[in-house]
């Protein structure tokens, strides 16, 4: 038996994609990142993570999440605990345990998601605001509203770029082989409509819960990275509504369902928020808010889909005849 | 014995305004088939309103009731006609105009916070603080007023949707959008209509709730989530089964004190409405809300 390259993966996008991480994985070097940039590129490796694991629930099955905050904020304090417990234990076990804790507690999720649309949508900010409640309640394990410090010193700090940086690459990977299979065309199936899945034999039930509890795992991973880069964690923010509402916007605003929409929404909304919330703080949610209604009503499919649009002149333009007749 | 009174009486206040909160929710959601999630934020601003015409103006949150009533109207009417009107219908508008909803609910609260800072407000007239004695009881005279309104208010919107040409309208395209276009009714009149009969009573609830609690523009969320546990418990197209299912959630949420320390009895509201969606769908009196 001899291994073979999968059919669903084109060799020139494997190619590209694994350039782009290399070049990545070395611009710390190559370009002398200075502390600014390289806080805020290993955040928004971060970010992208989550937005391309929330996708996959929100975009591929299209059930929107308004509660992911409660697997980032587990996964988060589970590896918190965990590496305070034995700090001699490497981080990266400590992360795994927060994800897999993360991924469970979405398993448990699985009675919300014989609801669909709006009803699953509603049950989630029911469940991440009730997370918030009792995750900041019980102290002995969150610290309650004065949180908890994780033992990071500075290295690991700046060693969190590679690790965020192969987070992302996995989960980049993931998405695009998840897209590219019969797993992302039964999800498909899912989200145009429940009752003819089932008739032809794809499952609702098994595969929702599959897809959320593999998004839950890599949000608790993701929770768990941040966790250790800020080396100070609190309920309120790590479980709050704000950081549902990140992953909902981050996807929306690079397009919904597509494979690298999440990627370009996360790096956009990182860098606005930053800039936002150093230049007009008070403007911060409205100015979400109307990008979510201009996309919604005019580009569905947000940057994305504007891409594509102005690539369409583009490429006709690449793909005129050759031998066109010159005056 | 005097603190189960106590709870009780209670209880029931708070009924009334949960039920004054859900009806926009279930009246938008009954006849467009669209959760407004915007909900949270008219009734924050409904809240503002009132706080700015007392605070302002001088005008008693009570008299001011047909002029916040009246503006919610016509944003709810704007709401509709500028951007829900444009959504998808159907099964592929849900996720759309959930989003969308949501951005305004968000704009919302950024205006709020742009005009009156996010710190917290109330309401507090010469009355406040004045209490009647109800069943051996103390009960603040502004939560009676508040249930006053919440038993005048359903009997209103039931004479209007019984009784008037409108109302009967309303429930025609309801029940079957199609057939009213056929038989002459202007359906998207009757959904701008009632867009701005939903948020109006949004903003009723948000006043009322001013007059009790104090708010910032964050406020609605909760109030939101609620409106969502009572409209599910109680369903669609009932006044009475919404009475009652705002009934259940108050006693809960007021008993709850009993058994849990006082900071997680907010989160009893959220594990009833997962709770509620997951094992009683339908709503209590077998009324199927979920299409």
């Amino acid at each position: 038996m001899s291994l073979r390259w999968p059919e669903i993966v084109p060799p020139r996008a494997a190619l590209a994609f694994a350039a782009g991480v290399v070049a990545l994985a070395v611009a710390p070097w190559v370009l002398g990142l200075s502390p600014y940039s390289h806080n805020l590129v290993t955040l928004a490796f971060l970010m992208v993570s989550g937005a391309l694991a929330w996708n996959w629930m929100g975009g591929f099955v299209g059930q929107v999440s308004f509660g992911h905050a409660a697997m980032f904020g587990l996964g988060g304090f589970v590896a918190a605990r965990v590496l305070l417990a034995a700090p001699e234990l490497p981080a990266p076990l400590a992360w795994i345990a927060g994800g897999l804790v993360a991924g469970l507690f979405a398993l448990g999720a699985h009675p919300t998601l014989r609801l669909r649309g709006p009803y699953f949508s509603i049950a989630t900010i029911g469940v991440g605001e009730a997370a918030r409640l009792v995750f900041t309640y019980w102290e002995d394990f969150t610290g309650g509203s004065s949180g908890l410090s994780l033992p990071i010193d500075s290295d690991m700090k700046y060693r969190l770029y590679w690790w965020g940086l192969g987070l992302m690459a996995l989960v980049a990977a993931a998405s695009f082989l998840i897209r590219r299979s019969t797993l992302g065309l039964q999800l498909l199936a899912i989200k145009a409509d429940v009752d003819a899945a089932a008739d032809v034999g794809v499952s609702a039930t098994f595969y929702q819960d599959l897809v959320f509890c593999l998004s839950g795992a890599v949000v608790g991973v993701s929770g768990g990275l941040w966790a250790s880069y800020f080396s100070f964690i609190e309920p309120n923010d790590m479980f709050g509504f704000d950081r549902s509402i990140g992953f909902v916007l981050m996807t929306v605003i690079g397009g919904v369902g597509t494979v690298f929409g999440p990627v370009l929404g996360a790096i956009v909304f990182v860098l606005l928020r930053q800039f936002l919330l150093a230049s007009y703080p008070q403007l911060y949610l409205g100015l979400y808010g109307l990008l979510l209604i201009f996309i919604i009503l005019f580009e569905p499919l947000g940057l994305t889909g504007l891409l594509l649009r102005l690539s369409r002149p583009l490429r006709r333009w690449a793909d005129r005849p050759a031998a066109a007749p010159s005056p | 014995m005097e603190r189960f009174v106590d709870l009780a009486v209670s209880a029931i206040l708070l009924a009334g305004l949960y039920a004054t909160m859900a009806y926009g929710l279930g009246l938008i959601y009954g006849v467009l088939r669209v959760v407004n999630l915007a909900h949270g934020g008219v009734i924050m601003a409904g809240a503002y309103l009132g706080w700015v015409l007392h605070g302002s103006l001088g005008i008693d949150p009570y008299l001011s009731i047909p002029l916040v009533v009246l503006l919610s109207f016509g944003l709810g009417m704007a709401m509709y006609r500028v951007l829900v009107r444009h959504l998808p219908r159907g099964a592929a508008g849900g996720p759309a105009s959930l989003l969308l909803l949501f951005g305004v609910w968000l704009v919302l609260r950024n205006v709020a916070y742009l005009l009156f800072t996010g710190n917290d407000q109330a309401i507090r007239t010469s009355y406040s603080t004045r209490s009647l004695l109800v069943l051996g009881t103390h009960v603040s005279v502004n939560r009676l007023a508040v249930l006053v309104i919440a038993l005048v208010t359903p009997a209103l919107l039931q004479l209007l949707l019984r009784h008037s040409h409108v109302g009967r309208a309303i429930r025609a395209v309801a029940q079957n959008a199609d057939s009213c276009t056929l038989v002459g009714v202007d359906v998207e009149r009757i959904y701008t209509l009632t867009f701005g009969i939903g948020t109006a009573l949004a903003g009723l609830a948000g006043l009322l709730s001013a007059t009790i609690f104090s708010f910032n523009p964050g406020f609605g969320s909760g109030e939101l989530l609620k409106s969502f546990v009572v409209v599910v418990l109680g369903g669609l197209g009932s006044v009475l089964g919404t009475g009652v299912a705002a009934l259940v959630l108050a006693v809960v949420e007021v008993f709850a004190i009993l058994v849990l320390p006082s900071y997680l009895t907010s989160a009893v509201g959220f594990v009833m409405l997962v709770l509620v969606l997951v094992f009683r769908p339908g709503g209590l009196f077998g009324h199927r809300v979920l299409g």
